[in-house]
């Protein structure tokens, strides 16, 4: 696999930089490198967050997004933010809420911030419908590989709704299943 | 080895330090460093060490020095803010000659600045940031694998030349995660203690390479601890001659062993223009930078030291005797650069690409640096 830049961000709280370790773990867990780093603010709820993760089939030099090829956008702040960073080619996949209303041809809104709502009652697994978007979208790492890689980092309490969340994700490209 | 598996660079800190056989942590949270002191709590008192969360930063290498004075390996991790308020007791350990590693993980300052954003502005407050005239060791790692590696060897200095150590790099490499095999057995230093019967002890008498032995309190040997010039019995003095004499051999404990402590990675300097100089995160941009660029022809290199202090200037020259250019990167507003030219004395232009607004400088940054600098020309 050739070298892949992905920007998870948002706001702080929803989960971002949990997202992006997970995703790093789970590129791990499919035999390939991984990077990740985390960007927040002083604040512990609110403000801008972000975590870059960097997969690669060999030895990873630069360890952060330069040229993103797949940014994750959660907020508008975010989208407006780091859109201008993606590279020529790279994609965009954004919360609805904060899409743009037309002429974007790399972005694709998805209803991730409802959705953990309704799957979590408020956006602490935001991050985790956002890793299913981007699974079924871009398939970066091996399935098994990002469910195992979720089981393992959330608290057992909360693993069940964390899985359906993952799940909730991909169904939100794929469409759930008849 | 260890199976391979995403590893925090602060979390490859403390696993470096046990690793290293260090007993004892003595520090006060603080971002970007904070998950040093989580790691450790967690994993010290299994591994037999103890860990005291301390009241501040003074009170918290206060602390350190006492655990090595009673023979445990000793260390803190702070950020900025703290290690202003450590330089007192570097300056204590550096005289009393009491082996320890002090961790500064680097974020935007000066004052409260940018808590958890990356900056390299520390790197001169870690060389003169104690009073007086004093060594530095200083030790600057690029990847999580490194930040380990350098750990233990800042662990084994100290114990081998009596004096405090500063592991420093910046906020990116502390908190950047990555696929690493840690080892599971490392090479390990330990300080030379005195024989136990040893009759007329003078602690602070020379043994080989200048170093005094040094005793663990409680070992038998009484001796007397102060941040006063002192005799070779370890108590103070005012002649002239002895304080000149006692500065010179701690002075000398590192400054003749310069060549063996120094260390700067080069790569594909051999035919290179213009040379990258970076360090930390920098020094990670640089080499993707340099890679880039000879792609279009232009013959690139860098030189990444991995010791800061003492400063690595004999490769330096080296390279400036080469290049027509030397790119000094750094987040900071000027500070390395200052020895970069010194070193360089001329043989090459020296110019900067500094940056210091939080965030971290980035390959694209770079290869359009050199494109500005005409490459090498």
């Amino acid at each position: 696999m050739s070298r892949n830049e992905i920007r998870i961000a948002g706001a702080g709280g929803q989960g971002v930089v949990t997202a992006g370790r997970i995703l790093a773990e789970a590129a791990i867990l499919s035999g390939s490198n991984a990077t990740h780093n985390q960007v927040y603010g002083p604040q512990s709820r609110g403000g801008a967050s972000r975590s870059d993760v960097v997969i690669a089939g060999d030895e990873i030099g630069f360890p952060l997004a330069d040229d993103i090829d797949l940014l994750v956008a959660l907020s508008g702040e975010a989208f407006a933010r780091y859109r201008p960073e993606v590279a020529a080619g790279g994609r965009v996949i954004v919360d609805s809420r904060c899409a743009p209303e037309a002429g974007d041809e790399v972005t694709s809104d998805f209803a991730v911030v409802d959705t953990a709502r309704a799957v979590s009652g408020g956006q602490l697994v935001t991050g985790v419908v956002a890793l299913g978007v981007l699974q079924a979208y871009a398939g970066l790492v091996d399935a098994d590989a990002l469910s195992d890689a979720v089981a393992r980092r959330v608290p057992a309490k909360h693993r069940e709704m964390n899985l359906e969340a993952l799940r909730a994700g991909m169904e939100l490209v794929n469409g759930a299943p008849a | 080895m260890s199976e391979a598996r995403l590893v925090q660079g602060n979390e490859a800190c403390a696993r470096g330090a046990l690793a290293a056989g260090c007993t004892f942590y003595g520090g006060y949270p603080i971002t970007p460093s904070s998950e040093i002191a989580e790691h450790m709590v967690r994993l010290l008192p299994d591994a037999g060490g103890v860990f005291v969360q301390m009241e501040d930063e003074i009170a918290s290498l206060a602390a350190v020095i006492g655990a090595s004075l009673a023979g445990s390996k000793a260390m803190t991790a702070t950020s900025g803010p703290g290690f202003s308020l450590m330089q007192e007791h570097i300056g204590f350990a550096t005289m009393a000659e009491v082996p320890c590693v002090v961790v500064d993980v680097m974020r935007g300052g000066p004052s409260t600045g940018l808590p958890t954003s990356p900056s390299q502005g520390d790197v001169m407050q870690a060389r003169w940031g104690t009073h007086g005239d004093h060594p530095a060791i200083v030790l600057a790692p690029s990847s999580v694998g490194e930040v380990f590696d350098l750990t233990v060897r800042a662990f084994n200095l100290a114990e081998r030349f009596r004096t405090p150590v500063i592991l420093i790099y910046d906020e990116v490499i502390g908190h950047t995660r990555e696929s690493v095999r840690l080892p599971d057995q490392v090479e390990i230093i330990d300080r030379v203690r005195p024989a136990p019967d040893s009759v007329d002890f003078r602690p602070k008498a020379a043994g080989p390479n200048g170093v005094p032995p040094l005793p663990a309190f409680g070992d038998g040997h009484r001796f007397h601890v102060t941040g006063l010039s002192h005799d070779e019995r370890g108590f103070p003095t005012d002649d002239g001659a002895v304080a000149g004499a006692l500065l010179s051999r701690i002075h000398s404990k590192v400054a003749d062993h310069e060549d063996e402590i120094s260390a700067a990675e080069t790569f594909m300097l051999d035919d290179a223009e213009v040379a990258f100089f970076a360090y930390g995160i920098v020094g990670r941009s640089a080499r993707e930078a340099v890679l880039r660029v000879r792609e279009a022809g232009i013959k690139a290199g860098l030189i990444r030291p991995t010791t800061l202090w003492p400063f690595p200037g004999r490769q330096v020259a080296v390279a400036a005797k080469q290049v027509d250019k030397v790119i000094v990167a750094e987040m900071n507003l000027g500070q390395l650069i200052g020895e970069v030219e010194r070193a360089a004395a001329g043989q090459a232009e020296v110019v900067g690409h500094l940056r210091a607004d939080g965030e971290p400088i980035t390959p694209s940054e770079l290869v359009g640096a050199v494109t500005a600098a005409g490459g090498g020309n």
